[in-house]
């Protein structure tokens, strides 16, 4: 029986925590006006009319959408690095020692973790809406909803990465290439369309596609790969329930105290 | 009645070094119990497995009636511990980490404010309560890690080196506060390395070494166990040859002699005050001049070194 009180707990901990790590939400900040203002604007002269046509008739929104997916994946695996400072000071012994079954720990730092997240995107999302416009309010609503359980995932995800590898050099690297193949092997930075059919295979399995298509058919930009918003819902929420399960099947089966690099 | 932690064959193997080997212990409901030995004797080995932070390769213990290895979560609901070396983020403040610690642990909001309060106050953090823990000394560090048990007032406390790194003053504060937290209700289950916190703290003292449990009983019957109710303390100028221990060994009244070093004895003996005369004439006629000579009653070292051949200071040495 999950003790939603506990799980709350756990997940207050960490949207806490997040707070400490001012530079980091500084900085993140800085390269999401990056992207936006510099690259988006660029690139968007760069792209030929085709390619506009392709995304609905304008790729800036297109791309700007892609950003906050993301922004979203980049804020939530960062619980993963939070795990390995608490490994450090020997904080996971003491989770591992409080009246919280190893299931409400999983589950609240993936909620934590990814609504912490979401909290710290909202802005910038909402800044993207605002320059897209929403055209369908129930669209959004449910595409927010399926973002919430996209970052919970993401966390879950990183949780999972950083207790299976237990080692912080590692996690890193590991966590680089799979940010350069997850981002890159999706849409949403381009559409699926302009991808070589073997990239394309893959790219829709990806739950960043999932999360960025359902973010532009919620903005109401038209996607170039969605035919059914509920099979991207569907996919989030497979994404969200394997990286929860493998994340309380490590923590039930697999973590013990120590042995952390 | 049933003991309230009941330990069975607890094993924890890490790849071919036992940490702890095969440990039998009940711990009865309302005692205090003194884990005594030297560093890497397994004590905070079995306190990790107690708490579920690491699991046994080989046996169980029961908390209550949950068996830990079966049960963990239950388990957990009713154990509590402060770590030996403090489990805190530096960028945390101690008013966060005691005020989640209490409300992880269930307690109702007014409650919590006021035992994190008074539990700052009596450990003199009060006004260190919101800085970050990184700018704080380790016997600050480790107060606030004690000020978790305080506030959490568990069924079974579980505390490692309580008062490492603290001060005299301190040391007493702590050692009071956890007779007060046995005397509203809670199981005592101290792990030390340090004698004399283990003498006066705890009901009885189990003491451990190589992973192996050596003894339990009360400070007192352990410190009985030696033959002879007093130990002679002599250290000489020079090594003693084997030859003058078997000697000493036969002066009336002597019942055991030990070498800790070439040239320090500990002799337990009884009467010490007659026998004593006797003693120092020995050495004087052996040639061997007496650097100091000390009389004491035994101590749980003398009862470590009965049972090992080594003081704790030693075994921690080696």
């Amino acid at each position: 029986m999950i003790s939603l009180r506990k799980v709350w707990t756990v997940a207050e901990r960490d949207m806490r925590m997040f707070l400490q790590y001012k530079f980091l939400l500084i900085m993140r900040g800085i390269w999401f006006i990056a992207q936006i203002a510099l690259f988006g604007l660029v690139v968007n002269r760069m792209v030929s009319q085709g390619v506009q046509d392709s995304v609905g008739g304008d790729y800036f929104n297109f791309y700007a959408a892609g950003i906050i997916i993301t922004m979203l994946y980049s804020t939530a695996v960062f619980i993963g690095y939070d795990i390995y400072e608490e490994a450090d000071h020997g904080v996971i012994e003491y989770l591992l020692s409080v009246p919280v079954s190893r299931k409400e720990l999983v589950i609240g730092r993936s909620i934590g973790g990814g609504l912490r997240s979401f909290v710290y995107v909202s802005p910038m999302m909402l800044f993207i809406l605002y320059l897209i416009g929403i055209s369908s309010p129930l669209q959004l609503l449910v595409a927010f909803a399926s973002l919430f359980l996209f970052t919970f995932g993401t966390a879950g995800f990183s949780i999972t990465l950083a207790v299976s590898i237990k080692s912080s050099d590692r996690f890193d690297i590991s966590l680089g290439v799979i940010d350069a193949l997850i981002v890159r092997l999706s849409t949403t930075l381009y559409p699926i369309a302009y991808m070589p059919s073997y990239y394309a295979d893959i790219a829709r399995f990806n739950p960043l596609t999932f999360a960025a298509d359902l973010f532009r058919w919620g903005a109401g930009i038209e996607s170039t790969f969605l035919t059914s918003p509920a099979i991207a819902v569907f996919g989030i929420v497979a994404f969200f329930s394997l990286f929860t399960s493998l994340g309380i099947f490590l923590h039930e089966r697999k973590i013990e105290g120590g042995g952390w690099q | 009645m049933a003991p309230i932690i009941r330990i069975e064959n607890l094993t924890k193997k890490f790849s071919s070094l036992v940490a702890v080997d095969h440990l039998n212990l009940d711990i009865e409901d309302g005692e205090i119990l003194g884990l005594l030995g030297p560093n890497g004797a397994g004590k905070t080995t079995i306190l990790l497995m107690l708490t579920t932070v690491i699991k046994p390769t080989e046996g169980t213990a029961f908390i209550g009636s949950y068996d830990v290895t079966r049960e963990p979560d239950k388990s957990r609901t009713l154990v509590g511990i402060a770590f030996q070396e403090p489990k805190l983020l530096w960028v945390s403040t101690p008013w966060d980490v005691l005020d989640w610690h209490a409300k992880v642990c269930g307690l109702p909001s007014e409650e919590r404010k006021k035992r994190v309060r008074w539990a700052l106050e009596e450990l003199e953090l009060w006004n260190e309560r919101h800085k970050i823990i990184h700018t704080f000394s380790g016997g600050m560090r480790k107060r606030v890690e004690i000020a978790k048990i305080l506030i959490q007032r568990p069924k079974i406390a579980i505390v490692d080196e309580p008062t490492a790194q603290i001060d005299i003053v301190g040391k007493h504060r702590i050692w009071n506060m956890i007779r007060t937290l046995r005397d509203e209700g809670s199981t005592i289950l101290l792990a030390t390395n340090e004698l004399y916190e283990a003498d006066v703290l705890s009901d009885r003292v189990a003491i451990m070494h190589k992973g192996k449990l050596l003894v339990c009983d009360e400070p007192k019957k352990l410190k009985d166990t030696i033959l002879g109710g007093d130990v002679i303390e002599v250290i000489l100028e020079k090594d003693v040859p084997q030859k003058s221990l078997e000697e000493l060994k036969k002066i009336n009244r002597v019942v055991d002699v030990l070498t800790t070093e070439p040239n320090h004895l500990k002799i337990y003996l009884n009467q010490a005050e007659e026998v004593l005369p006797q003693i120092t004439e020995f050495f004087m006629k052996a040639r061997m001049p007496i650097k100091s000579i000390h009389m004491s009653e035994p101590s749980l070292d003398d009862v470590f070194a009965h049972y090992t051949g080594l003081t704790i200071e030693e075994a921690q040495k080696k």
